[in-house]
């Protein structure tokens, strides 16, 4: 692949996924000062680093989306976030009814507070729990699960599942040709999808015959013509982004934004005091580290300029939206978490006609279950014997957050 | 210019910005996520003006919603002053309280007595009832200086003919040291507007009858006498206990009264504690400090604090510390200068 980098930013070719992984924030923010739109090579692709250009790629129309080459060799075709035109219009119509704001209202609160009150129960009263394997993660998947009619698949699959197919789809790693860098990455996530066939196959020919009232049967049958269903294979690959990007991120999300809560025990406080402040404390967490860190691209359709680049058509781009959240010339500080920031849209969630289509419903789960969390424990703190590790670049969160509190 | 009030919040909207724009700038919170229309985390009801929907996509805000009310901030342009609220779930709180209307009454002295050390108890006869909960406050016109103060009610809302205020004496004070300290007297005839505040007892369908605990600073004990009369009339076998906090035994009062509700109710506790003197009928500390001795979870209980605002503080930590939920922590908190009468709600708070 050839490429047109400046002389300075050689050091772009020493960066390496490992370095990405662990903390991406070094290199994005001497992008952001010295390239906002970089042709970074670990990745063999230009990357997207500041807000302005990430909202001109999301929301441009001589751009597409396309799914980044180790996620389109995760979850095969037609993804949802990796399609455009006419099957990415029948996908959204698809999947955006039961995440409509009216229709969420409607079980979000009946389907997520009994779940996140079961995982409470469990360890309450145990003085200490470690919160993202013990509550964020769990209530994120169950709520999901039960919403997709995946009720008799256990939690802790669930988590496995979406684990094994984020480093799958993060195995973004290209050498020098191009080519996959580490094709064996990509065996746990083939692993993952044949478990989930293996599962969700038998529910699938259940429900064609006998639909009933899961999200999976409805993008079966709905919008079909009467005794068709929309082909199976046509969907995993959206059952896919749904048991990964869907299950994983409210956890992170949740996670995420207690960690940073953590961080500033006064605005924990605030909040504890008045759960009124949970949603615009997760809407700081998301800011801060943005679960959806660098997952989704754009291609272009036509020649374009960009940032003072030209381009030609077909040229990927990764939108680096955990680096658009840190961008200097919008936060201040950005690498601190704050509850009182000035409340900017952030883009977490993306932009354009892919942005999140659960939004909505992401935003509740994760209020809800800090809600529940912080209404049971309200004398929640850090456990400060062990540290707080973050990791990921494509989908990024707190690996582990251990608490403690009296009991 | 348009202006857009949210809550107690209210900010211009130049032309050409949405009204989450135009709060967003200003530095006020509204939920919002993907500020494009399509996600509805911004939905909002418009309860006065109107606003232009603009590019409201049809999906997130369908034209039922818009006939009734409710519009997208991040797409909506205000055409006048508008005030809205946002319309999510978290909006909706179960068991709200109702507000009592304010009103302007003129009401009659008809008793001061000396109940402790710088402590009256005053009695106001109205000329007709009032509507309250207890627990709120009423403010009164200080004779000839045009000033106002806050008093909490000791009543119940079923003795709504005869107000019961408890006066502590302050060094100075217009109302105290100059007058109800002073020449005060019964037929003298105040000005009172009320009731106020959110400190007061649940609506009865919203009071499940489970545990309580009261924690009040001297005076602070006239609006947890009508809190937990009202508790104890509504459950008579539920769990209630009232620590009373003050520095010496001379300034307790109404231990008669409390003693009489322990007789009464065998799930109350009252608890003076004092906290500048040791004597072998009282405890000794202060009142968190009881609290957090004599009980080990608070898991379900409700808590009501009035005092000072170190006890609102500290008292507020003790709770959470037993693991009370936050939200059933109730706080009213005294201060030396009470507000002055800018009353446009019947909500106006003198607690948090």
């Amino acid at each position: 692949m050839t490429t047109t980098q400046q002389p300075s930013l050689a050091w772009l070719d020493d960066v390496t996924m490992t370095e990405l992984e662990r903390n991406p924030y070094p290199v994005y923010e001497r992008l952001r000062a010295e390239a906002p739109l970089a042709f970074v090579p670990v990745l063999g692709a230009y990357v997207a680093s500041t807000a302005e250009i990430c909202r001109e790629v999301a929301t441009s129309d001589s751009f597409e989306a396309i799914i980044p080459p180790a996620g389109g060799r995760t979850f095969g075709h037609p993804a949802i976030i990796g399609v455009n035109g006419d099957v990415h219009a029948d996908l959204r119509s698809m999947v955006e009814p039961a995440l409509q704001p009216m229709e969420v209202d409607r079980y979000v609160d009946d389907l997520v507070r009994p779940i996140a009150r079961t995982y409470l129960e469990k360890f309450e009263d145990a003085g200490k729990a470690e919160l993202v394997a013990d509550f964020c993660e769990p209530v994120s998947v169950r709520s999901l699960g039960d919403l997709l009619g995946l009720e008799s698949v256990d939690s802790e699959t669930l988590r496995r599942w979406f684990a094994q197919l984020n480093r799958s789809f993060t195995n973004a790693a290209v050498d020098e040709n191009g080519e996959f860098a580490n094709p064996e990455g990509f065996v746990e996530g083939d692993q993952a999808k044949a478990e989930i066939r293996a599962v969700v196959d038998p529910l699938i020919d259940e429900w064609i015959t006998n639909p009933g009232d899961s999200a999976i049967s409805h993008w079966l049958h709905d919008g079909m013509p009467e005794g068709e269903t929309r082909d199976r294979d046509y969907i995993y690959p959206t059952i896919y982004v749904y048991l990964l990007g869907a299950m994983q991120e409210p956890g992170h999300g949740a996670a995420s934004t207690l960690a940073g809560l953590f961080t500033k025990p006064e605005q924990l406080e605030e909040v504890v005091d008045d759960p009124t402040l949970i949603p615009r404390a997760v809407s700081e967490g998301m800011r801060w580290t943005s679960p959806i860190w660098s997952a989704t691209a754009r291609i272009s359709k036509e020649p374009v300029t960009l940032a003072g680049h030209d381009l030609p058509a077909g040229t990927v781009i990764l939108q680096s939206y955990g680096s658009a959240n840190h961008d200097t010339g919008l936060y201040d500080a950005p690498s601190e978490f704050d509850l009182h920031r000035p409340p900017l849209p952030h883009l977490a969630f993306g932009a354009g006609n892919h942005a999140c289509a659960g939004i909505y419903y992401a935003n509740h789960v994760m209020r809800i279950a800090l809600e529940e969390l912080l209404e049971a424990i309200p004398n929640l703190e850090r456990d400060t014997s062990e540290d707080v590790e973050f990791w990921g670049w494509g989908f990024r969160g707190p690996t582990t957050l251990h608490a403690t509190w009296e009991v | 210019m348009p202006r857009v009030s949210v809550g107690s919040s209210s900010v211009e909207a130049p032309p050409g910005q949405s009204v989450l724009e135009s709060l967003l700038r200003a530095g006020v919170w509204m939920p919002s996520s993907c500020n494009q229309g399509t996600c509805g985390t911004c939905k909002v009801t418009v309860l006065s003006g109107s606003v232009d929907h603009r590019d409201s996509p049809l999906e997130t805000l369908p034209a039922e919603q818009r006939d009734a009310g409710l519009a997208l901030a991040c797409q909506s342009h205000p055409t006048c002053d508008v005030e809205v609220t946002p319309a999510g779930p978290t909006s909706a709180r179960a068991g709200e309280a109702r507000t009592h209307p304010l009103r302007d009454l003129t009401a009659t002295i008809t008793g001061i007595e000396d109940v402790a050390r710088d402590t009256r108890k005053v009695l106001l006869a109205l000329p007709e009832p009032l509507a309250f909960s207890a627990g709120q406050c009423v403010e009164l016109e200080v004779p000839r200086t045009g000033e106002r103060r806050q008093f909490s009610l000791a009543n119940t809302a079923t003795e709504d003919r005869v107000l019961e205020l408890h006066v502590r004496l302050v060094e100075g004070g217009a109302a105290t040291e100059r007058w109800l300290f002073a020449d005060a007297a019964c037929g003298d005839e105040v000005r009172v507007t009320g009731p106020l505040g959110d400190f007061r007892a649940p609506e009865p369908e919203a009071d499940d009858g489970g545990p309580m605990v009261l924690l009040g600073g001297g005076t602070g004990l006239a609006p947890l006498l009508g809190i937990v009369r009202t508790a104890l009339e509504r459950h008579p076998d539920r769990e209630a206990v009232l620590y009373h906090g003050v520095r010496h035994a001379a300034d307790l009062y109404d231990r008669e009264r409390l003693v009489d509700l322990e007789n009464r109710f065998a799930g109350f506790r009252f608890v003076p504690v004092l906290s500048r003197e040791e004597t072998r009928a009282y405890r000794t500390g202060y009142v968190t400090e009881a609290f957090l001795a004599d009980v080990s979870s608070a898991r379900g209980w409700t808590g009501w604090l009035c005092g000072s605002p170190a006890l609102f503080e500290s008292g507020a930590a003790a709770f959470k510390r037993r693991r009370m939920a936050p939200r059933l922590i109730h706080r009213e908190k005294f201060t030396a200068a009470p507000a002055t009468s800018s009353l446009t709600s019947p909500l106006t708070s003198t607690g948090a």
